[in-house]
C-alpha cells in the first residue's frame, strides 16, 4: 500500500492464528484487532475449557499480539452453535458476567443464531438482557444459512429487548441485508472472505453505494481457510477503485473505533501513543520468541 | 514485615481518593455481600470496580510509617488495586470460611492487570499463607508483567516459598533478564542448591559466550566449595570491575579459609568493603 493507513480488524479470531499472521498483519497497518469469543470447531463439553478460553482471551492472547505491537481486544459471549448444548449453556451463561469487565472487553459477542434453533433463541435472549442491564455493546453473528430473515430476526430481537440499536454491531452482511440493517439505525460489519460469500470487490461497490456511515469491514479470519489481511487489503482495493480515503478511513478503521470504544476499554492513545514494539520488555524463555534477536523499537516488526 | 489493620489503612487511602457516592456504594455492597453470603453479589461489584473507579489519576500517600502504607507506595498502587483488595479483604474478614473459595475463583479467571494486582498485594490478604498456589503458578508464566509482580519488590515469595520455590524464582528471573536487586530477601534465602544451581547456570552462559548479570552470584558467598572457588577466581580476573567486586563481596562473607585468602590478595577492595564503599548497593 502506498498510503499506509492504520486499520482496525473488528473481528478476527487470532488464537487460531500464526505469529506469522500477527507480523504481516503490523506490517499492513493492522493496530488493533478485536477477538470475539466463538466455537472452536471442536464442540466443548465442560465449562471449564469455556473459563480457560475467555481467560485466554483476557491473558495470553493480549499479551502475544502487544510483542507484534497489535493492541488486542475480545468479545465475551456464548456463541449461537454451542447454545444448543443446553445443560451446559446454562453454566455458561453464569460466568459469563465474571468476565464482562475485564480490561480488553469491549462488548458481549459474537452472540445470535446459527440454525435459530429455540436454544439459541433462548441464550440470545438472556445475553442480550445482560447487555441491556450492563449497559454493553454487543456484536451479532447472523447465521451462513437462511441468512436475510435471520438477520432481520436477530435485529428484531434485540429492539424487543431494549436494546439501543446504535449500540449493536450486526455482522457477517451482505448486499441483500445491508439495507435492512442500516435502514434500522444498526450498525453493519461485512466479513471479507477470501474465496466465497462477501468478496472485497464487493465490499468497494457496497462502500460505493451506501458510503461509510455505519458500515465496518473485517476479517473474522479463523482456523478455516481465510485471511487476516483482508482488512488492508479492502481498504487498498478501495482506494484504487476510487473510494474517498475518508470512507476508506471510516470502514476500516474509524468506525470500529467508535462502535467498539463506548465502553471505554479501547482507546485510540493506546496504539498511538506507543512507544514502538519492545519484545526484550516482554521477552522470556518461552515466550513466543524461539532464539530469535528480539525487536526493538519502530514501526515495522517484519 | 508486619502488615496490620490492613482494611483500616486501605479505608483511610479510599477516602483521601476515591469519589464519596462511589466509596459509599461500595461500603454498602460489602455489607450486603457479607450478611447475605452473597457470591453473586460478590462478583457483580467486583466486576464494576473496574468500570466506576478512576485509574488514572495518581494516588498520593498519606505520610507515615505504616507499613501498609509504605508498601502501597513502593507498589505504586493505583485506586482500582486499592478498591479491589479492600473489597476482597472485608469480605474475607466478615466469613473467611465462606469467601475464601470464592475470592480463590475470581482470582481463578483474573485477566492481567487483576492478576498483577493479586500478586503485588496478596501480602496483605488475611492469611496470606493461603495463596501460595497462586504464587508458585505465577512462576510458570511467560508474561513478564505477571512474573514481576511476584518476583519483585515483594516480600511474598521469602515468606512463604520452599527453597525449591525459591530457587526456581531467582533463576527465572535471572533467565529473563529481571533486576535481580529487586528481589527481597536474597541473602536470607540463599542455600546450598541455589548456589551450585547459579555456578551451572554461569557455566551455560559463558560456554555460550555470553555474559553474567553480576548481582547474580550474590547469594552463593556462605556456600563457597571448590567449584565456587574456581569461579569466583575467574571474577577475580575478569575485565569487568563489577565482577571483581562481586568476587571480593562475596569472598568476604565466606568462612572458607581459601576464600579470605583470596581476598587478602586484593587488599584495596577488601579495605573498601570493610569501609562499607563496596557493597551490593554498588553492583546494580
Amino acid at each position: 500500500m502506498k498510503d499506509k493507513l492504520m486499520i482496525i480488524d473488528p473481528h478476527v479470531h487470532m488464537t487460531s492464528r500464526t505469529t506469522d499472521d500477527y507480523e504481516a498483519m503490523a506490517a499492513a497497518g493492522i493496530v488493533a484487532v478485536i477477538e470475539p469469543s466463538f466455537w472452536l470447531g471442536q464442540p466443548r463439553t465442560q465449562v471449564g475449557s469455556f473459563q480457560d478460553y475467555y481467560s485466554s482471551l483476557v491473558g495470553w492472547e493480549p499479551f502475544r499480539a502487544s510483542q507484534f505491537g497489535i493492541k488486542h481486544y475480545c468479545t465475551i459471549g456464548l456463541n449461537s452453535k454451542e447454545a444448543n448444548n443446553e445443560a451446559l449453556a446454562e453454566q455458561v451463561i453464569e460466568l459469563l458476567p465474571l468476565y464482562f469487565h475485564k480490561e480488553n472487553v469491549v462488548a458481549i459477542g459474537e452472540i445470535g443464531y446459527d440454525d435459530q434453533t429455540p436454544a439459541e433463541d433462548k441464550y440470545f435472549r438472556m445475553q442480550l438482557d445482560l447487555a441491556r442491564e450492563l449497559n454493553m455493546t454487543v456484536q451479532v453473528h447472523t447465521p451462513h444459512r437462511d441468512k436475510k430473515a435471520g438477520t432481520i430476526k436477530s435485529m428484531e430481537v434485540c429492539l424487543e429487548h431494549g436494546l439501543d440499536p446504535s449500540n449493536v454491531i450486526i455482522d457477517h452482511n451482505n448486499e441483500e441485508t445491508v439495507k435492512e440493517v442500516l435502514d434500522r439505525g444498526f450498525i453493519a460489519a461485512f466479513t471479507i472472505y477470501p474465496k466465497t460469500k462477501m468478496g472485497n470487490e464487493r465490499m468497494v461497490e457496497v462502500v460505493r453505494k451506501y458510503g461509510s456511515k455505519n458500515i465496518i469491514v473485517d476479517s473474522s479470519a479463523d482456523w478455516g481457510v481465510s485471511d487476516p489481511l483482508a482488512v488492508p487489503k479492502t481498504a487498498s482495493l478501495m482506494l484504487s477503485r476510487g473510494i474517498s480515503k475518508e470512507d476508506v478511513i471510516k470502514t476500516c478503521y474509524q468506525n470500529a473505533l467508535d462502535a467498539f470504544g463506548k465502553n471505554g476499554k479501547m482507546k485510540e492513545e493506546h496504539w498511538l501513543g506507543d512507544k514502538g514494539i519492545d519484545q526484550r520488555e516482554l521477552f522470556n524463555d518461552n515466550s513466543v520468541l524461539r532464539g530469535q534477536e528480539p525487536k526493538i523499537g519502530g514501526d515495522s516488526i517484519v | 514485615m508486619s502488615m496490620e489493620n490492613v482494611s483500616q489503612e486501605l479505608v483511610k487511602v479510599l477516602h483521601h481518593h476515591m469519589d464519596a457516592n462511589i466509596l459509599q456504594w461500595m461500603e454498602e455492597k460489602i455489607d450486603a455481600i457479607s450478611s447475605n453470603r452473597s457470591s453473586k453479589d460478590l462478583y457483580l461489584t467486583y466486576s464494576l470496580m473496574a468500570a466506576k473507579i478512576n485509574t488514572v489519576e495518581a494516588v498520593n500517600m498519606p505520610f507515615g510509617t505504616n507499613n501498609v502504607i509504605q508498601y502501597l507506595k513502593a507498589q505504586n498502587a493505583n485506586l482500582l488495586q486499592i478498591g479491589r483488595v479492600y473489597l476482597l479483604i472485608r469480605v474475607l474478614e466478615a466469613d473467611e470460611e465462606f469467601f475464601f473459595k470464592k475470592v480463590e475463583n475470581i482470582i481463578q479467571v483474573s485477566d492481567t492487570g487483576e492478576l498483577v494486582t493479586f500478586l503485588k498485594f496478596l501480602i496483605l490478604m488475611p492469611n496470606s499463607g493461603n495463596y501460595k498456589n497462586v504464587a508458585v503458578e505465577a512462576l510458570r508464566t511467560n508474561i513478564a508483567t505477571i512474573f514481576d509482580a511476584i518476583s519483585l519488590k515483594n516480600p511474598y515469595p521469602s515468606m512463604f516459598f520452599n527453597d525449591q520455590q525459591w530457587n526456581q524464582m531467582y533463576l527465572k528471573a535471572a533467565f529473563m533478564e529481571r533486576d535481580l536487586s529487586l528481589i527481597m530477601d536474597i541473602d536470607n534465602r540463599a542455600n546450598k542448591d541455589l548456589a551450585r544451581i547459579i555456578s551451572d547456570y554461569a557455566h551455560e552462559r559463558w560456554a555460550a559466550s555470553r555474559k553474567v548479570d553480576p548481582y547474580f552470584w550474590r547469594p552463593v558467598g556462605k556456600f563457597l566449595n571448590e567449584a565456587l572457588l574456581d569461579d569466583m577466581k575467574r571474577l577475580l580476573q575478569s575485565g569487568n570491575e563489577k565482577e571483581n567486586m562481586v568476587a571480593a563481596l562475596t569472598c568476604s562473607i565466606s568462612e572458607n579459609p581459601q576464600a579470605k585468602e583470596l581476598l587478602d590478595n586484593c587488599p584495596d577492595m577488601k579495605s573498601k568493603i570493610e569501609s562499607g564503599l563496596i557493597s551490593w548497593n554498588n553492583i546494580k
